[in-house]
């Protein structure tokens, strides 16, 4: 299999298995009934009056990304340089969550003007749990020490590799692709960090049901997190394979990586699926309620804003949410990104 | 282990979160030496100001309940390690003692409450 043949296949397996999420989005504001419209209640008439519209405007934003991606996409075969695919692939997932996350605001607030009056006051009593929630809690010993070995057991191979072969080699050729590989890893890491340790107030109405929600949703996101983790790393694992082998037996390991590939994904693709319903049904016993404000500050109107004396992740604001840069994992998530680049453009610096 | 905020109390948000604290304490479930969330990250947690959580804190740290050292985050202190005189913890008692004698109820029903009240405080407690 050539490397275009390999990308053009991501790509659609990709767009394939998407197009799930598109119709999850798409039924999301009416999954709790025609009382509902997401977590709002609303009047009986909405939808046959301002209601339609809002579903029609949110329903429309979130197929935007697709369409810039589709153009881009047609770009990318035109220019014939399908690499760039993979970066399309990449840029489109976080475009559409993000997409979605503001779609979402921005529709519920539209709708709140059309409430139930009663129904859409903030509830008063919020609980806080403060048991620790640690990373090895909600981490498989036998996932981790699989990924510790394979990660160690590959890097050594490459070090010997690079070291002994008696023809030279570049570098970047030699550990471009691990070191790339090794850095996504860490940012897997990093996002389940955030997940595990982040934490939100609780109506204390309906207190174990959000609970129950919250947990299995967290466990949910943190399973599929490993998944990725674990294909990362089973790439990696092939890449000495593929760049000891001789030429002629290359596109055999690179074969088998690609039908190991295929086959993850669609078994993830299933599991996820599955898990997901799950949580779905624990989710619609809990009632959505609005969370009161205790900030009562004056809503940023810019989509990144710096107040360390509010040092919230995002703050909401007069565009729905606002990344407060004074947040600790803010930063961090900042200075991976900056990393990502600059190792990019080490990996790109003159080839 | 939770903290409760409720915005109809009467009390201020840094109050009802040090009250939840001490209640936490006197219930056995935050230990001597347990580790307490960094202000910040409760102030993240529970969407409120920095300010507000630094002011619980340092008001659990002059009650003697929390040992605040720099770098390690607030730790549960010793809870005979008190420094405040039989005087002073009595006060609130009295004050709302007087309450109840004021409120018209009986002295026998007045310890009834307490004991009530005393064993929902303690509960968990050994």
């Amino acid at each position: 299999m050539s490397q275009d043949q390999i990308l053009i296949t991501l790509f659609l397996l990709n767009a394939g298995a998407r197009i799930r999420g598109c119709f999850r989005r798409w039924q999301q504001p009416v999954l709790r009934g025609p009382e509902w419209f997401f977590n709002v209640p609303v009047q009986s008439d909405f939808y046959n009056g301002e209601g339609r519209r809002i579903l029609q405007h949110y329903r429309m934003r979130m197929f935007a990304p697709i369409a810039i991606e589709a153009l881009l996409t047609a770009a990318i075969f035109i220019s014939g340089h399908l690499i760039y695919l993979y970066w399309l692939v990449m840029a489109a997932a976080i475009a559409v969550h993000v997409n979605h996350l503001f779609s979402v605001d921005l529709a519920e607030r539209q709708a709140r003007k059309f409430a139930v009056p009663e129904a859409e006051q903030p509830v008063s009593a919020v609980m806080l749990s403060l048991t620790p929630r640690r990373l090895r809690d909600y981490s498989n010993r036998n996932v981790e020490r699989f990924i510790i070995f394979a990660t160690v057991a590959a890097t050594a191979w490459l070090v010997r590799y690079y070291l002994r072969s008696p023809a030279p080699h570049d570098i970047r050729t030699v550990f471009g692709v691990p070191a790339l590989l090794i850095y996504y890893q860490l940012g897997f890491l990093l996002v389940k960090y955030g997940i595990v340790t982040r934490r939100t107030p609780i109506p204390r109405d309906q207190a174990e049901e959000h609970l129950q929600t919250r947990e299995e949703a967290r466990k949910l996101h943190l399973k599929s997190l490993d998944w990725l983790r674990v294909f990362s790393t089973v790439t990696l694992m092939f890449y000495p394979f593929i760049l000891s082998a001789p030429q002629e037996k290359r596109s055999f390991f690179v074969s088998i990586l690609w039908i190991t590939t295929l086959a993850v994904s669609v078994v993830q693709a299933v599991w996820q699926e599955v898990r997901r319903r799950a949580v779905l049904k624990t989710s619609l016993r809990a009632r959505p309620m609005r969370m009161p404000d205790f900030l009562h500050t004056e809503n940023s109107s810019r989509l990144v804003c710096y107040q360390p004396g509010t040092p919230m992740l995002l703050i909401r604001g007069a565009r729905g949410y606002s990344l407060n840069l004074a947040n600790k994992l803010a930063q961090i998530g900042a200075a991976y990104v900056a990393g990502l680049i600059a190792l990019l453009v080490l990996l790109q610096m003159g080839h | 282990m939770f903290l409760t905020i409720d915005t109809n109390d009467a009390r201020s948000i840094y109050q009802q979160v040090a009250d939840g604290i001490k209640g936490l304490i006197a219930r056995g479930e935050l230990k001597e030496g347990t580790a307490l969330p960094p202000v910040r990250q409760l102030a993240n947690d529970l969407g409120v100001n920095l300010n507000t959580i630094a002011i619980a804190y340092r008001e659990l740290q002059k009650e003697g309940l929390l040992a605040v050292k720099h770098g390690s985050g607030a730790v549960v202190a010793s809870l005979t390690s008190t420094e405040r005189s039989q005087d002073e913890l009595l006060r609130p008692l009295r004050t709302a003692l007087t309450e109840l004698v004021l409120a018209g109820l009986k002295p026998g029903k007045i310890i009834e409450i307490v004991v009530q009240e005393l064993r929902t405080v303690t509960k968990g407690s050994k």
